[in-house]
């Protein structure tokens, strides 16, 4: 158990341990989306919309209209915060918080029960709709633990986006920010996140989320999807034993899923 | 199937309305081939009829992208080709190439490529949508400029990924360079926008989401990492801001070509905004929108590509600052290729300077250097052919010559009746051989340039000169042929050989090595060349089966092109001392008959096309 985390967010080890960071600089972004197409190549995916995010588009450029016809460009995808609302509600514990910063969501373990969804502070989880388990931005977990940056980061024609250890970045974006008379974001929302923002002018013309600043921050997942839950057998049988087994050996955790108006610590 | 190709072609008659899915040619025949330019003009070889005509029925367009198209993997792997018989001197091959996303799209649709046939009964498109064709009408956008075209038919499709590859009104009207238009700023110029107008195919319309599969992914990232180390040159918004290609070769086309020195052409640019979309996954930056920031054509929002010939075809009308972007962003969308416009208009403004055209036969147009308002109305009446003047520019500058009469035939920039990228080209001699034998055909792809001088790095283990002479003809043919085999080869591919850096080590060999890795062949530089030269020499062969000769290309050519510069830099300098020989050294070099321009015997089997025997020079 990682004491950083509160209780009961599971963590793991990637490679060395060492936190690290996207830095994701609006002022540069020309929107052109290399990096949304870079990600669907290096995981295979199908080439499903750009607009929206989807099982297939684990980024989008917002505003979604076509390049070039927009000033201001925001990038939105999984922020990986330090904190994960979704790993704290998974009924089975499939979505993991690694050391070195990516929040991944295991394939296999994921049982579909879509309140990782509902939870995301940023709305930026969704169903795939040919698996019909969760899916978002793995950070390139897989690349990470090779100490390589995310394909999105190498994709970036412009130098939009960097990745590094958590320490320089953070040190890098505050420079940016104050060279172009900006701020940052990501850095405090939902107690802290992988993402950093380089943003220039306000929030809502960008279209972020205004997110709170509280760790582990509200939700509502709909009652009637957690009665179908608890009351049907949503999704199959052996999901079910498993979500009972992490409840019964586990309790402390359903306090995120079903009190999420308690501030946890 | 080897990778990177999605396996099937798309025939489409449009007479009938029906559609067939045929298969790519097995694997020897596409290994030799392997897309592009190459294998659509092997397919055009083998069913065009002879007596084709460019706007007739039978004529054909055959459009091909390559097995790196769309991988992501690389800089530049963005290209389809088109292939017809060419409107302009119509017996030569005529091809254009377009990059943007629309051929990333087409294979996302489940197509290599495309060949149409035949004539709609009435305006048409074509909508592909995940390995399904249908035509749809086209009554709602013909007669639309390009742009809305484009977003009309997103529209009608409901799909927002779509992509659009269309013609405005220069092609509906069968302006001999009319262009197709895809993704805003992009275009395969060239007239195959013409043909599709003869054929009332007003657009095609691409939306899948399938990827090719590739042979070796690692293999093939590691190697499109290597060639975007080698293309490093990337487009700023500064670059954006200046007058454009003009700078490179120190001298800008002005008057119709009778001044070559640069001024305050691009005064005013530093005002605009300037924004930069690149093609997919290419960091070379070349495309870029522009919103016009100051004078009477404040707030013009413009898209454009590299290249700048429209900027260089209004300032050789005497035009300067915005006012020419905002003509050339109105001549593409209308779709005509500006510099079939450019010359056109030119000799006309020259005519009149010269008191050979008054108002009387201009319809009162005032034919000025410099004038706006009048080049502005010619390009509304060129695109549309409307009245005497509308239809000559649509037609030609070599028409437009005959029927002002006098001298004005001598005014005329042209090769064999096309006219080249607008630029002034003439003070630098790989240009200017390029421009002129274009391969065989009239339009070139790519090659030529200042940088032939030495061999690229990559071919020193078999090339060994320089650095030429620009005052010595001596190794500039040679030097030619190696940047058309290996820009060819770049183009059938499905690259965009303005992504390919041959002047830096490993600029070359990388780009074999993503070939390799996509496909899982084996290619090597020498392999690579080959493949460049036979693409060459099919574009030669269709030339020679509808009756070019290698004699026109130095023949029929503009005199003015060919003239010594009269001012600049470069005063004085032509190409023209050194022709025909020049002209004749390159054809045997390629392995042609210098006068006939048909290949030996010995080149054709090297080349594995004896099938073409016929056409061969027998003695």
């Amino acid at each position: 158990m990682n004491p950083k985390y509160g209780s009961l967010i599971p963590t793991s080890r990637l490679l060395d341990g060492k936190p690290r960071t996207i830095l994701f600089d609006s002022t540069k972004c020309i929107g052109c989306r290399q990096c949304v197409h870079a990600c669907k190549d290096w995981h295979d995916h199908r080439r499903t919309s750009i607009y929206e995010l989807s099982g297939t588009n684990w980024i989008t450029m917002e505003p979604p209209v076509l390049e070039g016809l927009s000033s201001l460009w925001a990038r939105n995808s999984c922020m990986h915060c330090e904190f994960p609302m979704c790993a704290a509600v998974c009924p089975v514990e499939a979505i993991t918080k690694y050391e070195e910063g990516p929040v991944g969501i295991n394939q296999e373990t994921c049982i579909g029960c879509e309140y990782c969804i509902y939870a995301c502070p940023w709305g930026v989880i969704t169903m795939s709709d040919v698996t019909h388990k969760a899916a978002k931005c793995t950070m390139c977990s897989d690349r990470v633990s090779g100490d390589k940056s995310p394909f999105c980061v190498q994709a970036c024609p412009v130098g939009a986006l960097e990745f590094g250890l958590e320490e320089a970045i953070s040190a890098k974006a505050s420079k940016c920010a104050q060279e172009n008379g900006g701020y940052l974001y990501g850095d405090k929302e939902a107690g802290g996140t992988q993402l950093l923002y380089v943003l220039k002018e306000k929030k809502e013309d960008y279209g972020v989320c205004p997110v709170g600043l509280e760790r582990y921050p509200r939700h509502k997942i709909p009652l009637g999807l957690m009665l179908k839950d608890l009351f049907t057998l949503r999704y199959g049988f052996t999901g079910k034993i498993r979500a009972l087994y992490f409840a019964i050996i586990h309790p402390q955790r359903l306090i995120y899923r079903y009190w999420p108006w308690r501030s946890v610590a | 199937m080897p990778g990177g190709y999605m396996g099937k072609i798309l025939r489409v008659d449009l007479t009938t309305g029906s559609m067939k899915d045929e298969n790519l040619p097995e694997e020897p025949l596409l290994r030799r081939f392997l897309g592009g330019q190459a294998l659509a003009t092997y397919i055009l070889l083998r069913e065009l009829p002879l007596d084709a005509k460019p706007f007739g029925a039978e004529s054909k367009v055959v459009m091909m992208t390559g097995p790196i198209t769309g991988t992501g993997f690389t800089p530049g792997g963005t290209k389809v080709t088109a292939v017809y018989l060419s409107p302009l001197t119509e017996y030569t091959l005529g091809r254009g190439a377009a990059s943007g996303f629309w051929p990333v799209y087409l294979k996302a649709a489940g197509y290599d490529g495309i060949i149409i046939e035949g004539v709609a009964p009435r305006p048409t498109y074509l909508f592909i949508n995940e390995g399904k064709a249908e035509l749809r009408d086209a009554s709602r956008v013909w007669g639309k400029g390009a742009r809305e075209t484009e977003d009309l038919l997103r529209e009608d499709v409901g799909f927002k990924d779509a992509k659009v590859m269309c013609i405005g009104p220069a092609g509906e009207n069968l302006v001999r360079a009319a262009m197709l238009v895809n993704d805003y700023n992009h275009n395969a110029a060239h007239s195959g926008g013409a043909v599709f107008g003869s054929k009332k195919l007003k657009a095609i319309v691409v939306c899948g989401t399938a990827r090719p599969r590739l042979h070796d992914k690692a293999r093939l990232i590691e190697a499109g990492v290597r060639w975007q180390s080698a293309t490093r040159f990337q487009y700023t918004i500064a670059k954006k801001m200046t007058a454009g290609k003009g700078l490179d070769l120190e001298a800008i086309p002005n008057l119709n070509f009778r001044s070559s020195l640069i001024a305050d052409h691009a005064r005013g640019f530093d005002q605009n905004r300037v924004t930069l979309r690149p093609c997919f996954q290419c960091p070379r930056l070349c495309p870029w929108d522009v919103e016009i920031g100051e004078g009477p054509r404040k707030g013009v929002v413009g898209h454009f590509n590299a290249g700048s010939e429209w900027l260089d075809t209004f300032f050789n009308l005497g035009i300067k600052g915005n006012e020419v972007l905002y003509l050339a962003e109105k001549i593409n969308d209308l779709g005509i290729e500006c510099s079939h416009f450019s010359c056109g208009v030119a000799v006309a403004f020259e005519a009149w300077e010269k008191g050979l055209l008054g108002p009387e036969q201009t319809e009162g147009l005032r034919f000025e250097w410099g004038n706006v308002e009048v080049v502005d109305r010619l390009l509304d009446m060129a695109a549309r052919r409307e009245g005497r003047w509308g239809n000559l520019f649509a037609e030609g500058p070599m028409q437009v010559a005959e029927a002002i009469g006098g001298d004005a035939p001598q005014w005329v920039v042209h090769t064999k009746k096309g006219t080249p990228a607008l630029h002034d080209w003439r003070p630098h001699l790989g240009h200017m051989i390029r421009e002129i034998v274009a391969t065989g055909g009239m339009k070139p792809q790519g090659a030529g340039g200042t940088g032939m001088a030495k061999p690229a790095p990559d071919l020193r283990y078999r090339e060994k000169w320089g650095p030429l002479d620009r005052d010595d003809a001596t190794g500039w043919p040679w030097s030619h042929i190696l940047t058309e085999q290996y820009r060819q080869f770049c183009g059938i591919i499905g690259g965009c050989w303005f992504a390919q850096n041959d002047n830096k080590p490993d600029g070359l060999k990388s780009i074999v090595d993503c070939l390799s890795a996509t496909t899982g062949w084996n290619f090597d530089l020498d392999e690579a060349l080959l493949a460049g030269h036979r693409s060459m020499i099919l574009q030669s062969l269709f030339g020679t089966q509808r009756g070019w000769i290698a004699e026109h290309d130095w023949q029929h050519i503009g005199r003015r092109f060919i003239e010594p510069i009269p001012d600049g830099k470069f005063q004085g300098f032509t190409i023209g001392k050194w022709l025909p020989e020049m002209v004749y050294e390159y054809h045997r070099l390629s392995g042609r008959h210098e006068k006939t321009g048909r290949p030996f015997m010995d080149t054709l089997i090297t080349l594995g096309l004896e099938e073409f025997k016929e056409w061969a020079q027998l003695d």
